[in-house]
């Protein structure tokens, strides 16, 4: 055996060393490195600081990646996609479209992690640091276009995401839900790497292209372990979305969560999955729609019922939106479902949209928690309208628009979801995501209801809580939120356009 | 399959080299057992409560710190092998793969993981943690059973 | 300024969102001038397209400018677009130019006022919508316009909202509107399922190809949204109780911009009117002369000084309708420019005595107060003199033209707007008698219906005594008044008096007074009759409405004889008001002052009756439903989830192991729903 490694110095042969388009990964290498020199400089620097340097430099770090995936979006749309490290990774319209989102959901959910730190008293730059190497991931994720790389952004991902659920080390929840994230990711992760251990035994090959060209000249005589490989990929993307049935992790680890790392895991961290779910099915898979599509169909009817009927029985308000954050994955599913442009095209403004409306929502819920993050209860909110009035209005957007109110983004988002399952053929699922909608529009008017009515009794149990504070980064995070959830409503071209214009071409059917 | 012959052979060593260990040290160690000695496994500190409790998390941060160095080498052995066959190129990964396991071990170091002492970071203090706990009181000298009191009043 | 057509709206845009971001902080009068300035920008800028317009439109004297797509939903796509042709600019124009006289006008006017930046906020919203109105390029963009008006128009009217009928006559302007919103939408539905497109461009280039129902129908329920918000029969009611809102909105909203956008609508759709039914153009100028006639003899016998204006508008409005129905759309645009000017100018003159007043509308309390605010006088004269048609004042010309092509439609509807036109001078001369001449009855009880005769002759010679005195001694007229009602049996005037001291008001009102009374003069220069080339308003519009114009074929002869005909019927109507009014023909006023004419025809309050009667037992009954069946439906479906919910919340354990198991189970399930299609 040595004789073999010894062998090898003899005789030096150059090896052939790729050559790299770095510029198509500089968004991802920017957040990276970014998060890496913020790791390295907070730990030096006194922890405890009055300055929120943490949060700026995180922002400057985020729109810098964005400043360098823009031009990059024109490049693509303009010369066709980038094809980086051997085909593994591939920059497309599609990448770069939920890459910005994911950043964005960065940014928000940075904003709101300043201010629930001094709040807390936890300190340090970790949380940001854990948010762009999460993000790091995703974007990876997003531009994955061998499943080993896709296997690689989910970890990064969800490693980062696992500790983030940990943040609060004082608060027992919090660690109980990262426990149970972590130990349930994993248990998910296996699935999926198993998934591709089949998809590779079927098709001989991880690269996406690879396996898309391999199933278009091929035709399987044997297919068992091809659609063995679907069930198991989509139960890793499933559990990432969280998916009926695989969900039932999402509630506990929402409600335990640090509020604003819970708005990071709604927008940024779905952003990502559904980003590898579309690329490997929609695209990858495309050839074989007919047998994946009716699983998808069963998994989204599935999903949006329950997360629409299990967040009517909640009193916790963490607990309702956590279950409707299920219900628009099962929306965004409704999407994927319909694996056409129009699908994808509804799905990429879907999560656009529902990032502002998630995030700002829980930015509400991280301010009206109060100190010690524990005040989610539906008595919390009652007469919020009297008291803080601009809050109560911010939220009142925010669930308005999950309800798919009109002059919101959630009605366009709902509409062109539907519209392209209607297109799809799937009516009963068009039908089933209404009546979902209608069911969990109960749930949010019962939180409107709670904020703008009950006042009185509020005022005679007269609990003299002091006012909430609510921290100028959260308040930029918010109108943010409130603006783009409002502007998407009354102007949805300029996204819709965009939406476009990021869907690469699905290959046609056999 | 004779290409998997050396992963056979390595299995195979291993296995037997565990064993040989084993009944080496059956054979070779005195066996004089106290109280002590057959006390659960705690790295020499007396067990304040019962067994089941929370070790300090200091000890699986020296368990990490020691994976992050032994990734790096597992890296490093096979470059410095090729070295020459991957010329710049290799010279580059290689160098970032370096600074990034130096990024986390200044972050390690910066953030105390080697500084063996009372827990004196976290805002709120742990209630079954005293501040009087040091090193010297929390460690046994063995053979110190006899002497007078004075020592041990330290420990409580 | 090709590619500056959207700083049109964005300058009132922007000012609305300068001023409730900061409004409060800039407070009185910043808040007012800043409004003013954007709408004065707006103006300029106007003017600049104008003039591009006027000098390279090309052929079709058309300019467009689409900002980016705002709706796009499949094969449905409505942009943000804007579309200048000679009818839209000179919509423009108007607009802009009164709107930025009134906003002005009210930095005097709210003076004081506690949400003085508020109002200043909504006016400019009020421009923004209007001029999105005018200038978008489909139906959609109007109708965004449309709503929004509307929205600044309720907002406005319950500006006051603490007095119980400033709220109401929102809800009623509201409600009134909802109608002919709905006719606006339905409209537009078919719009795009007839023609496929939204866009002005397609509409009027399809319009000839669009089958005749169809046309009709679109028309009609475009006129249905027209009636709404132009106060026509049946939907009138709303104008009259919106002067609750402040004198300024009155005049803006209520008289010159936004009530005429329904008449801006028609002429805009004017090839799909030449497409449709011959019966629609004649219901429509039904319809217009038939309100211009009924709401000017409501006007005869109101007391409140902005309740005659009000019906007036209305009757206004309608003389506008009947043009649009006999084919005079120029005639129509050319009288509602012309009566912007007059009708803005005497809502603010009115403002001007009711500032002046302290606060008091009733006319019988007026009187004499020509001498105390000329400048308020002289232009409110200006513009009496402007709406009953006197030449060589504007509204001669515009009325004239359009009584001409009446006739051509027919002698009846001629003979209902002659009546109007008589009605109209009659009753403000009574306004003008009232308020500016005759004696002072500042803070006098209101004489009952039947006043005594002993009253009335007080009321005689206080008016005799007035006018002798306001020969001789111009400063000495009020006191003179005094002396006249303390001799008469009067006896408690005097305290009343003390607290009343009409003033005129600020520059800051006056200026606008005297920009608009010039413009009720010499706005009829626009379209002069009898001579081909002094007709350039009907030459700007030729483009727009080529289709649907009617042409004028009666003698020159007839069209002299008709004018002298209706000059003659105004000076006679003057002269009658002035005996009744200033010689204190009590009797003769109250002859014409008919109890009918002051309810309105009792059409108010026979709907009233209605809702209360049997339409409340309706809507009991379609309550009832509501609550019962569909509620009861909805109800039961929540009940149905909650039960579920609480059934499969057993699931949710908080055990990890039981979670792992569901994600296990469910992964088995999905294999086994997969593998069940292998083919193996």
């Amino acid at each position: 055996m040595t004789s073999l490694l010894f062998a090898q110095l003899g005789t030096p042969h150059r090896i052939q060393t790729p050559s790299v388009a770095w510029s198509g990964l500089l968004p991802v290498l920017v957040l990276l490195g970014g998060a890496v020199v913020l790791m390295v400089v907070g730990a030096l620097l006194p922890r405890r600081s009055r300055h929120s340097w943490h949060l700026w430099l995180t922002l400057l770090i985020a729109a810098g990646s964005i400043g360098c995936a823009v031009p990059l979006w024109f490049r693509v749309r303009d010369h066709g996609p980038l094809s980086i490290l051997r085909d593994a990774v591939r920059v497309d319209g599609l990448a770069l479209f939920l890459g910005i989102v994911i950043v964005v959901g960065v940014m928000l959910a940075a904003l709101l992690t300043d201010g629930y730190l001094r709040r807390e008293e936890l300190e340090g730059p970790e949380p940001y640091v854990l948010l762009m190497l999460s993000a790091t991931g995703g974007l990876l994720m997003a531009s994955a276009n061998d499943l080993i790389v896709m296997f690689l952004g989910l970890e990064i991902l969800s490693l980062a995401v696992y500790v983030l659920a940990g943040l609060h080390v004082r608060r027992l929840r919090s660690g109980e839900a990262a426990m149970k994230y972590f130990v349930l990711g994993g248990f998910s992760s296996a699935f999926f790497l198993y998934g591709i251990a089949l998809a590779y035994g079927a098709t001989g090959s991880t690269n996406l292209t690879d396996i898309q060209r391999f199933l278009a000249t091929n035709t399987l005589t044997n297919n068992g372990l091809l659609l063995a490989s679907f069930a198991l990929l989509l139960v890793g993307f499933g559990f990432k979305v969280a998916a009926a049935p695989f969900h039932s992790w999402a509630p506990d680890v929402y409600e335990g969560s640090p509020s604003p790392v819970v708005s990071f895991m709604a927008s940024a961290v779905k952003a990502a999955a559904f980003a590898g779910l579309i690329r490997v099915f929609v695209y990858a898979f495309a050839l074989d729609r007919h047998d994946w599509q009716p699983i998808v169909y069963v998994v989204a009817v599935l999903t949006l019922l329950v997360g629409s009927v299990l967040a009517v029985v909640q009193t916790n308000v963490k607990r309702m939106l956590a279950y409707s954050s299920i219900n628009h994955a099962g929306f965004v599913l409704v999407g994927v479902q319909a694996a056409s442009d129009r699908g994808v095209r509804s799905a990429l403004f879907y999560l656009a949209t529902y990032t502002f409306m998630v995030a700002g929502s829980f930015g509400v819920v991280t301010i009206v928690g109060r100190r010690g993050d524990n005040r989610h209860q539906l008595d919390d909110y009652k007469g919020l309208a009297r008291t803080e009035p601009l809050l109560a209005f911010a939220f009142l957007v925010f669930l308005l628009a999950q309800a798919g109110v009109p002059f919101t983004s959630g009605l366009w988002a709902k509409f062109y979801v539907i519209g392209a399952a209607v297109e799809a053929r799937s009516f009963w699922l068009a039908l089933v995501a209404m009546l979902s909608t209608v069911i969990s529009a109960f749930l949010y008017l019962r939180i409107v209801l709670a904020m703008y009515g009950g006042a009185d009794e509020a005022d005679e149990a007269a609990p003299a809580v002091p006012r909430l504070r609510i921290p100028f980064a959260a308040r930029i995070a918010l109108v943010v939120s409130v603006v783009a959830t409002i502007g998407f409503g009354l102007v949805p071209g300029p996204l819709t356009h965009a939406s476009k214009t990021a869907v690469p071409k699905i290959a046609a059917g056999k | 399959m004779g290409q998997y012959l050396p992963v056979v052979a390595m299995l195979v060593l291993a296995v037997v080299f565990a064993i040989l260990s084993f009944a080496a040290s059956k054979l070779l160690a005195p066996r004089r057992p106290s109280a002590a000695k057959s006390s659960p496994y705690e790295c020499g500190i007396v067990p304040s409560q019962e067994p089941p409790e929370r070790f300090p998390v200091r000890f699986y941060l020296v368990a990490m710190i020691f994976i992050v160095f032994d990734i790096e080498i597992i890296f490093m052995y096979p470059y410095a092998v090729i070295y020459r066959d991957l010329g710049a190129f290799g010279l580059v990964e290689v160098l970032t793969f370096a600074i990034a396991v130096f990024a986390s071990f200044v972050y390690l170091i910066a953030n105390g993981a080697l500084d063996w002492g009372p827990a004196k970071r976290l805002g709120r203090r742990d209630p079954q943690m005293s501040a009087t706990r040091t090193t010297t009181s929390t460690v046994r000298r063995v053979g110190l059973e006899g002497r007078p009191a004075g020592d041990e009043e330290v420990a409580a | 300024m090709r590619d500056l057509i959207w700083m049109i709206p964005a300058l009132p845009l922007a000012g609305f969102a300068l001023l409730l971001a900061f409004g409060k902080r800039l407070g009185e009068p910043l808040a007012g001038w800043l409004g003013t300035a954007t709408v004065a920008g707006s103006f300029v800028v106007t003017l600049g397209v104008f003039l591009t317009l006027r000098t390279d439109g090309g052929a079709d004297h058309r300019l467009t400018q689409s900002l980016f797509t705002w709706v796009p939903a499949g094969s449905f796509k409505a942009d943000l677009g804007f579309l200048v042709d000679p009818l839209s600019i000179s919509m423009c124009l108007f607009v802009t130019g009164i709107a930025a006289l009134i906003h002005l006008y009210s930095i005097g006017y709210m003076h004081g006022d506690p949400r003085y930046h508020v109002f200043f906020t909504y006016l400019n919203l009020f421009v923004f919508s209007m001029l999105m109105l005018v200038l978008g390029d489909n139906l959609l963009v109007t109708f965004l316009g449309w709503e929004g008006v509307g929205a600044c128009s309720y907002f406005l009217i319950s500006f006051w909202f603490s007095e119980e009928a400033n709220a109401s006559a929102g809800k009623k302007a509201f409600v009134t509107n909802r109608v002919g919103d709905w006719g606006f939408m339905c409209a537009t539905f078919f719009t795009f399922s007839a023609l496929g497109t939204l866009s002005y461009t397609g509409i009027i280039d399809g319009a000839s190809a669009l089958p005749r129902s169809t046309a009709t129908v679109i028309a009609l329920l475009l006129f249905v949204g027209a009636v709404g918000k132009s106060a026509q029969l049946p939907l009138y009611v709303w104008l009259p109780d919106a002067m609750a809102g402040p004198t300024p909105v009155s005049a803006l909203f209520h008289a010159a911009t936004m009530v005429t956008a329904g008449v801006y609508l028609m002429v805009r759709i004017n090839p799909v009117l030449a497409a449709s039914a011959h019966w629609l153009p004649t219901l429509i100028a039904t319809v217009g002369a038939v309100t211009a006639l009924f709401a000017a003899t409501i006007a005869l016998a109101q007391n409140d000084i902005k309740k005659v204006l009000a019906y007036s508008t209305v009757s206004q409005l309608g003389y506008m309708f009947l043009a649009v129905g006999s084919g005079a759309y120029v005639g129509a645009i050319f009288h509602m420019i012309t009566h912007a000017f007059f009708k803005a100018l005497l809502f603010l003159g009115a403002g001007s005595v009711i500032h002046g007043m302290g606060d008091e509308q009733d006319m019988r309390r007026m009187g004499a107060l020509r001498k105390l605010m000329p400048i308020t006088a002289a232009t409110f004269i200006v513009g009496w003199l402007a709406i009953a048609g006197v030449p060589p004042f504007s509204g001669f010309f515009s009325k004239d033209e359009i009584l001409v092509y009446a006739w051509q439609k027919s002698p009846v509807l001629w003979a209902i707007g002659f009546v109007t036109a008589i009605l109209t001078a009659f009753y403000m001369a009574r306004q003008v008698y009232l308020v500016f001449f005759g004696d002072a009855r500042w803070g006098e009880p209101v004489p009952e219906a039947a006043a005594s005769p002993a009253a009335n002759e007080a009321q005689q010679s206080a008016a005799e005594v007035d006018d002798t005195t306001a020969t001789d001694a111009n400063d000495e007229a009020p006191v003179a008044a005094h002396a006249a009602s303390d001799a008469g049996a009067d006896g408690h005037g005097h305290e009343a008096h003390a607290d009343v001291h009409p003033h005129e008001s600020p520059w800051t009102m006056t200026l606008p007074l005297v920009v608009l009374a010039v413009g009720a003069i010499v706005a009829g220069a626009l379209n002069m009759p009898f001579f081909d080339r002094l007709k350039v308003l009907e030459h700007w519009l030729a483009p727009v409405v080529e289709h649907g114009q009617a042409h004028l074929t009666v003698s020159s002869g007839l069209k002299v004889g008709l004018g002298v005909v209706t000059v003659v019927g105004a000076l006679v109507a003057f002269a009658l008001a002035r005996l009744v009014y200033l010689r204190g023909r009590q009797d003769v006023a109250e002859q014409i002052e008919q109890p009918v004419f002051a309810r309105g025809w009792y059409y108010d309050s026979s709907i009233a009756a209605f809702m209360g009667g049997p339409g409340r037992r309706l809507f009991d009954a379609v309550s009832w439903f509501d609550r019962t069946i569909i509620d009861g439906a909805v109800n039961g479906v929540a009940t149905l989830v909650r039960g579920g919910g609480d059934r499969v919340r057993v699931l949710q354990s908080g055990y990890v192991r039981n979670y792992a198991l569901g994600v296990a189970f469910g992964a088995i399930v999905l294999v086994g729903l997969l593998l069940s299609r292998a083919v193996f």
